[in-house]
C-alpha cells in the first residue's frame, strides 16, 4: 500500500456523503465505523533489511533484486493494517526478476538510443507507447493478484480495450485541446483503475466525474503561472537595477536564483497537488458500500518530501529507508476506511476458486514489468 | 507441547477465526478453533519466511491460510523452508552484517562511479561504429545553431584561411585527425569559446578570435580542442552521462515521490568530475603538441591568461559563460603550462622568440622605440641536467 500512487489523489471537494444501503426494513442498521489504516514500520528496522538486500543484490551482480523487491513489498504490505489484520504480498521472486530485466534492457536501449539516432529513440518510445495500455493492465493484475487481506485476494479485471482507449487514444484529444483536457483524461484514468478492481465479490466503484479533476489541476496551474510571471518580472527588475548604466550581461547569480526559484515553486504546487488528487481519488471510491476516508495535507507532504529529500542527498542516499517509512507513515495515518460490517462476510468471487486463480496466471506474461 | 494462537483464514471468505495451533507427532499440524478441526501433515504446507516482526503466514493445500505472530517455534516446524531467506533473515538481524552491507554498498557505489561508469562508457565508446559519432556531432552542431544562438562568422575570409592553415598546421601528422575541421561561429550568448563536438568538429566563436592578441593563443586553444578529439571525450562525456542518469533512476525509483532533485544533483557533481578529468587529459595533449610543434606551451598560459581579464573586465568571477567557466581551476592550469614552457625555453633555446615573453627589443636589438623594458620575472628555476624545479620565492609564505 505504499505505492498508492495507482491510486493517488488529493484534495478538492470535500467527499460527498456516504450513500445509505437499503437495509431490509426489520434490521436495525449497523453504526457507520471509521477503521483507520495503520502503519507500523520503523527506520531502523527496514534500514537494516534495505542495506543487506542492496548490498546482497550488488554482490549478484542484479539478480537478487528481486528477492530485494518482494522482501521490502512484503515489510510495507506487512505493517500496514485495516481492522488489526495486515497485508500481505504474495508475489513469488522469478516472475518479478524476469520482468525487471525486461525493463532494464528495453530502458537502457531507449536512453542509449538517443544519443545516437532521435530516430531509433523515437521508434522505441513509440514500440512502448503502443504496449503500455497492455502492460499497464498486465501489471495492474499482476499486483492485485499478489495482494491480499484476511486470505482473500484482490483482483483487476483486464479489459484492454478500455484500456487503450483512456490510456492512448484519449491522448490525441489531448494534445488537440493544447493540455486543457489533461485532468479530465487523469479522470477517466484513474476511473478505469479503480473501476476494475475487486475483493472477493465486492467491486470497487469510482463514484468522482472526470470533471472533479479539474479544481485542483487548475488551481495548481494558476499557481503555477502566477508564481513564473511574478518572477519574471523580479527577474526583470532585478537585471535592470544591476546592470543600470552598464552595458555588461547580468550576473550569473541571478539566472540562477530565477531558475532555483521556479523549480521551488514547481516543487511545492506538485506536493499540494498530489495530496489534492489522492484525496480525491480515495474519497470518491467505494469498495461494497464501504468508503475511504483521505486527509492528506499539502503541506505536511511537502515537508515530508523536502525533508526527505534534503535527507537522502546530505547521506548520499543512506537515509532512503527512513524516508520511504516517514512517506508510508503518514500516508497510512491519513487513510480510514468507513464501513458498516465485520468485514465477515465477503466471499470469493462465485466459482472461482483457488485453482480457477491459478488458471488466470498465463506463464509468459505473468510477471510485474516496472516501467 | 506448546500450541500458538492464529488467525485463521478458509480462503473462500474474509471470515476470521481464532484457532489454536501445535504439532503433533512431528509431522502434522493440529488446528483447533470454534467450528474448525483440522490435522494437515507438515508436507502440504507452506511458510512464509521470517522478515522482520511481520506476520507469518501458513498455506495450506486447498488455498485456506493460517496469520500468526513471528515465533521460533514455526521455523522449528519447518526446517527446510526457504533456505535463501532465512539466512537473508539472520544477516538482517546481525549487526556485522549490516555494517559490511554499509561499507559493500557505499564501496561500490565508489567504484562505480569513478571507475564503473568511465571504464563502460569507455569500452562502448572504441567498439561504437565512427559514423556513430560523426552523426551524434552533426546533431549537436544542429542543435547548437538552432538553440545556442549560433550564428554565421562574421571574420573575413582571409582571416579564416589564415586560422584554418594554423588549425591544419596543429592537426598535421596526428592520427586519426585528416577529416578534423574547424568552424567559425558567431556566439554573441555564449562569448569567447571553443568547443570540441563528437566526430572531429571544433567550434571557435568570433568572439573568441578578436579577444586574443596573438594568434599563438588560438593555436594553443585549438591544440587543447585538438586533444578532446584525438581522445573523443564528448562522446565518452556522453556515454558517461548516460548511465549515471541510468544508475540514479533506478536508485530514485525505489523512492517513488523524491524529488528528480535526488537525480539532478548527483548527475551534475558527477559531470563536473568526468569533465575535469577531461580538461586535464586534453591540456597536457595541448602543452605536449604545442612544444612539438615549436610553440612556447607558455602561450597556453597567455591564452588563459587573455580569458581570465576578459572574464574579471565582466565584474564576475569564475561562473560566468564562456570558456572559463566550462574549464575551471584557471590558476592551476596557468602553472601548468608556465612549466612546461619553462622546460620548452630551456629545451629549444634556439627558439625563443617563440615565447609569449619574447622581448624584441632586449633580445634582440629590434627596438621600436628608444626604451627598454627589463624582464621581471618572479619566479625561479633551478635546473639540474633536465630536471627543472620551480622554486616559489615566497612559498614559505604560502604554505601558512
Ligand atoms: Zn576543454
Amino acid at each position: 500500500m505504499t505505492e498508492s500512487d495507482d491510486f493517488s489523489l488529493p484534495l478538492a471537494a470535500p467527499p460527498p456523503p456516504p450513500p445509505v444501503p437499503h437495509w431490509p426494513a426489520r434490521v436495525q442498521p449497523m453504526p457507520l465505523v471509521e477503521h483507520e489504516f495503520e502503519f507500523s514500520g520503523r527506520g531502523d528496522e527496514y534500514f537494516r533489511i534495505w542495506i543487506v538486500n542492496l548490498a546482497l543484490t550488488i554482490l549478484s551482480l542484479g539478480i537478487f533484486s528481486a528477492w530485494a523487491k518482494v522482501r521490502t513489498e512484503r515489510y510495507f504490505y506487512g505493517n500496514t493494517k485495516l481492522v488489526g489484520v495486515p497485508f500481505e504480498y504474495l508475489a513469488k521472486p522469478l516472475p518479478i526478476l524476469l520482468g525487471r530485466i525486461i525493463a532494464v534492457v528495453l530502458f537502457s536501449a531507449y536512453v542509449l538510443a538517443g544519443q545516437f539516432s532521435i530516430g531509433l529513440q523515437l521508434g522505441l518510445a513509440l514500440l512502448v507507447a503502443v504496449l503500455a495500455p497492455w502492460l499497464l493492465v498486465r501489471g495492474l493484475m499482476f499486483r492485485a493478484r499478489y495482494s491480499s487481506w484476511r486470505g482473500l485476494s484482490f483482483r483487476f479485471v483486464p479489459d484492454y480495450g478500455e484500456s487503450y482507449i483512456r490510456f492512448f487514444v484519449l491522448f490525441l484529444p489531448l494534445l488537440a485541446s493544447f493540455g486543457l483536457l489533461y485532468p479530465w483524461v487523469k479522470g477517466k484514468q484513474k476511473e478505469f483503475i479503480v473501476d476494475h478492481h475487486r475483493y472477493g465479490t465486492q467491486v470497487f466503484r469510482f463514484l468522482a466525474r472526470p470533471g472533479q479533476f479539474y479544481p485542483p489541476y487548475l488551481i495548481a496551474w494558476s499557481v503555477i503561472f502566477a508564481w513564473m510571471f511574478g518572477g519574471a518580472m523580479l527577474f526583470g527588475f532585478g537585471v535592470a537595477l544591476l546592470s543600470a548604466g552598464s552595458t555588461s550581461p547580468p550576473p550569473q547569480w541571478i539566472i540562477w536564483a530565477f531558475v532555483v526559484a521556479i523549480y521551488a515553486g514547481y516543487f511545492v504546487v506538485l506536493a499540494f497537488l498530489a495530496a489534492a488528487i489522492a484525496n480525491l481519488v480515495y474519497n470518491s471510491t467505494e469498495v461494497g458500500g464501504r468508503r475511504f476516508q483521505s486527509r492528506l495535507k499539502g503541506g505536511r507532504l511537502l515537508w515530508i518530501y523536502a525533508s526527505n529529500t534534503v535527507l537522502i542527498l546530505v547521506s548520499a542516499g543512506l537515509l532512503i529507508p527512513w524516508a520511504m517509512v516517514r512517506l508510508a507513515q503518514y500516508r497510512a495515518s491519513c487513510l480510514s476506511l468507513l464501513a458498516r460490517d465485520d468485514f465477515n462476510g465477503i466471499e470469493v468471487r462465485q466459482g472461482q476458486g483457488i485453482d480457477a486463480i491459478a488458471a488466470e496466471v498465463d506463464g509468459l506474461f505473468d510477471i510485474d514489468i516496472g516501467l | 507441547m506448546t500450541s500458538l494462537a492464529a488467525r485463521y483464514f478458509d480462503g473462500q471468505s474474509s471470515r476470521v477465526h481464532d484457532v489454536a495451533v501445535e504439532l503433533l507427532d512431528n509431522r502434522t499440524l493440529r488446528l483447533r478453533g470454534a467450528g474448525i478441526e483440522r490435522d494437515e501433515p507438515l508436507e502440504h504446507l507452506r511458510v512464509s519466511p521470517r522478515l522482520a516482526r511481520i506476520a507469518r503466514t501458513i498455506e495450506l493445500a486447498d488455498g485456506a491460510r493460517l496469520l500468526l505472530d513471528d515465533h521460533p517455534l514455526i521455523d522449528q516446524w519447518f526446517p527446510l523452508h526457504n533456505p535463501l531467506q532465512r539466512w537473508v533473515d539472520r544477516l538482517e538481524r546481525h549487526a556485522h552484517a549490516v555494517a559490511a552491507s554499509i561499507v559493500v554498498c557505499v564501496l561500490s557505489g565508489a567504484v562505480l562511479f569513478y571507475w564503473g561508469v568511465p571504464w563502460m562508457s569507455d569500452r562502448i565508446a572504441a567498439q561504437l561504429p565512427e559514423q556513430v559519432e560523426t552523426r551524434l556531432g552533426e546533431e549537436v552542431l544542429a542543435q547548437l545553431d538552432r538553440f545556442a544562438g549560433l550564428a554565421p562568422s562574421s571574420l573575413d575570409m582571409e582571416r579564416q584561411s589564415g586560422l584554418l592553415e594554423r588549425f591544419a598546421a596543429l592537426k598535421a601528422d596526428m592520427p586519426g585527425a585528416e577529416n578534423h575541421r574547424l568552424l567559425f561561429r558567431n556566439a554573441a550568448g555564449i562569448g569567447p569559446n571553443a568547443l570540441a563536438l563528437p566526430g572531429g568538429t571544433v567550434i571557435i566563436t568570433d568572439q573568441l578570435v578578436s579577444l586574443v592578441n596573438d594568434d599563438r593563443e588560438i593555436d594553443a586553444v585549438l591544440a587543447h580542442e585538438l586533444g578532446h578529439q584525438q581522445q573523443h571525450h564528448a562522446l565518452r562525456q556522453t556515454l558517461r552521462s548516460s548511465f549515471v542518469i541510468v544508475i540514479a533512476a533506478m536508485f530514485a525509483g525505489d523512492v517513488s515521490s523524491a524529488s528528480a532533485v535526488v537525480v539532478a544533483v548527483p548527475t551534475f557533481l558527477l559531470q563536473g568530475h568526468y569533465s575535469r578529468e577531461f580538461e586535464s587529459e586534453a591540456d597536457a595533449f595541448a602543452l605536449r603538441t604545442l612544444a612539438e610543434r615549436g610553440i612556447s606551451p607558455a602561450w597556453f598560459a597567455q591564452a588563459m591568461r587573455t580569458l581570465e581579464a576578459f572574464v574579471s573586465d565582466q565584474g564576475e568571477s569564475d561562473d560566468s559563460p564562456g570558456y572559463l567557466s566550462s574549464h575551471p581551476q584557471t590558476r592551476e592550469r596557468i602553472d601548468e603550462a608556465e612549466f612546461a614552457g619553462e622546460k620548452f625555453a630551456i629545451e629549444h633555446p634556439e627558439l625563443y622568440r617563440e615565447r609569449p615573453d619574447y622581448d624584441a627589443c632586449a633580445e634582440d636589438g629590434i627596438c621600436e622605440d628608444a626604451e627598454s623594458e627589463e624582464m621581471d620575472s618572479d619566479e625561479v628555476y633551478e635546473c639540474v641536467d633536465d630536471d627543472c624545479e620551480r622554486v616559489e620565492p615566497d612559498a614559505s609564505l604560502e604554505l601558512q
